[in-house]
């Protein structure tokens, strides 16, 4: 991944197009609905300005290659950490947070840096990467240790794994896939993907929603909303086949699968969390979609199940 | 099994902008960090650029809270009084600063609180309120409050007519207050100037003062505000009398300026 790679990868140049022509596609949507049908569609205007922003933002990091997308993702792995801390309380123990930082910046490294000896097939450092949760969680049971304070302690370190294994590691897969040979094509693929599906969701839900899917949860989510996605995300990887060379039948089908239902399961899992906490936002980064949490909750599990899957049936470096 | 008990931030529902317009603010190890390298970056800057000298600084090293009081000429004030106390207080002075001008904008809020980890305080509306919480943040050890009694910059480099606002602050609580004067920060960057000139800048710590025993009336109160001023407008005196010997003596680089402007009017 390189900008000139990207300049002449057709999968990429492709993407691009795909986005532009969504959004094209999302706006004249909502324009008419304002415009011919008089509808009140303020708050989703503000999403859809949202992703005016971070979709070509998103589009340029990749360009940017290799080095700077896992950059990237380690610092929205870091800011989305920050919200969960600050909103469980737990950004208030600098040490501990401090430990997570730590782990999540270990986690970028493992991505870029070479394995150090032996033969590799491609960039990254796999075998390190998939163990970093070992010395984190090493590092988060030790600050205790170092503070000689027990008192509460389970809590931070409980929150403190929690917060490194799920933003920390499962989203820090996004930035290792970035090692892959068709790196644009799985990128592209996971992150499109994943925010069609989360706006599937929102838009079945909206229009036939009945039942609840989660009651407890998040009332405002449904088997409508969660099925209709679920029909999306299965048809989509066969209509992007173009950046999935490798894939069979078997591999579209769990592609789709893992988009459709980990993004939901994502979804919700934040949900769990942001109830038992008592707040409806992790935050107030991004104008109409809530906190960074709130956005990349959905590729926070499918970007591991997409890697270890592809991993499993094609070498992926 | 006991329930876990959550202890979110108190600012978790608001932007980035927000959460800096608040006092007290939480605190954010991005914030304290960027500040702490705003620091080093200032200091180096004063010390290389103005040549920044500091008389009196063994009354700055003090764990109760404290107040600075000084002339008010410049941007470079703010800077010079933070600089002039120990670094492992950038956290924990708060120079107070008029909200309607430093906290309005977003790139200036930026550089108030960020950057000077200034305390919002307003001049027209809601000046009890700040005025209190300038007291609780007194009334915790190890801070220290700046504030400059004039309300706003002078634009002729004069000490203006203090504000009685800090005799209300002072009397009656048992917190020093050390006058300090500035010297040479209005010939550096005046008010209305968009970047300072290299010229030195030297501050005078006084030594420390109390007025505690003394009643918050009304006639008490202005006539603190007055004492402070003449305290610092005779730190001013002294230090100029100084100035005006070395002047005397004669300093080379000043012959050498005029001998080079001659030549370029020549």
């Amino acid at each position: 991944m390189s900008p000139k790679a990207a300049l002449h990868d057709p999968v990429f140049l492709a993407y691009v197009r795909v986005v532009f022509v969504t959004l094209a596609i999302a706006g004249a949507i909502l324009g008419l609905l304002h415009l011919v049908w008089k509808k009140q569609i303020a708050a989703i205007w503000q999403t859809y300005r949202g992703w005016l922003v971070m979709a070509p933002l998103a589009l340029a990091v990749i360009f940017a290659g290799r080095v700077p997308f896992i950059v990237g993702v380690t610092l929205l792995a870091i800011f989305g950490f920050k919200e969960f801390a600050r909103a469980s309380g737990l950004y208030r123990d600098w040490w501990m947070t401090g430990a997570v930082y730590a782990g999540i910046v270990t986690v970028g490294i493992a991505s870029v840096m070479p394995q150090p000896q032996g033969e590799e097939p491609g960039p990254g450092w796999y075998a390190f990467f998939v163990a970093v949760p070992v010395f984190a969680i090493a590092l988060i049971l030790v600050i205790p240790i170092l503070r000689n304070r027990f008192r509460g302690e389970l809590q931070r370190m409980s929150l403190g794994i929690v917060g490194f294994v799920y933003v920390g590691w499962m989203f820090g897969h996004l930035g290792f896939l970035a090692n892959a040979v068709h790196a644009y094509g799985y990128l592209c693929y996971v992150i499109f993907a994943t925010e069609v599906n989360d706006v599937a969701a929102f838009t079945f839900g909206r229009i036939f929603g009945r039942h609840p899917l989660r009651s407890e949860i998040s009332p405002k989510k449904t088997w409508e909303g969660a099925l209709g996605a679920i029909a999306v995300s299965m048809i989509l990887p066969w209509l992007l086949r173009f950046s999935l060379p490798e894939f069979g039948p078997t591999q579209l089908i769990l592609a789709g699968l893992i988009v459709g239902i980990g993004g939901q399961l994502g979804d919700l899992s934040i949900s769990v969390i942001k109830r038992d906490i008592g707040t409806k936002d992790m935050g107030q980064s991004i104008p109409g979609h809530g906190g960074i949490l709130d956005r990349i909750d959905s590729l926070i599990y499918v970007a591991p199940l997409f890697m270890h899957m592809t991993g499993y049936y094609y070498p992926l470096r | 099994m006991k329930r876990w008990r959550y202890t979110p931030m108190a600012d978790l529902d608001q932007t980035m902008v927000e959460r800096l317009r608040n006092f007290p603010r939480e605190p954010d190890m991005l914030v304290y960090g960027l500040r702490a390298l705003v620091a080093l970056i200032i200091r180096g800057l004063l010390g290389t650029y103005h040549r920044f000298e500091v008389v009196g600084a063994e009354n700055l090293r003090n764990e109760r809270s404290f107040v600075l009081v000084a002339n008010h000429s410049s941007h470079l004030d703010t800077v010079c009084l933070l600089a002039a106390l120990p670094f492992r207080k950038v956290q924990r002075a708060f120079p107070a600063a008029a909200a309607d001008y430093f906290f309005r904008s977003v790139p200036r809020t930026w550089i108030a609180s960020i950057g000077v980890n200034a305390l919002p305080f307003s001049r027209s509306v809601h000046v009890r309120h700040s005025m209190t919480i300038c007291g609780q943040l007194l009334a915790n050890p190890g801070n220290v409050l700046i504030i400059f009694p004039e309300g706003t910059r002078s634009t002729t480099g004069a000490t203006q007519e203090f504000k009685s606002g800090i005799g209300a602050l002072l009397a009656g609580r048992d917190v020093n207050v050390l006058p300090c004067y500035l010297d040479g920060a209005f010939h550096a960057w005046p008010k209305g100037q968009s970047l300072p000139r290299p010229r030195k800048v030297r501050l005078i710590v006084g030594p420390p003062r109390n007025y505690a025993t003394r009643a918050a009336d009304k006639a008490s109160i202005s006539a603190i505000a007055s004492e402070l001023r003449d305290a610092i407008e005779q730190l001013g005196q002294r230090h100029d009398i100084r100035r005006t010997l070395d002047e005397d003596l004669g300093r080379p680089e000043a012959v050498l300026s005029f001998v080079e402007s001659g030549e370029a009017d020549g």
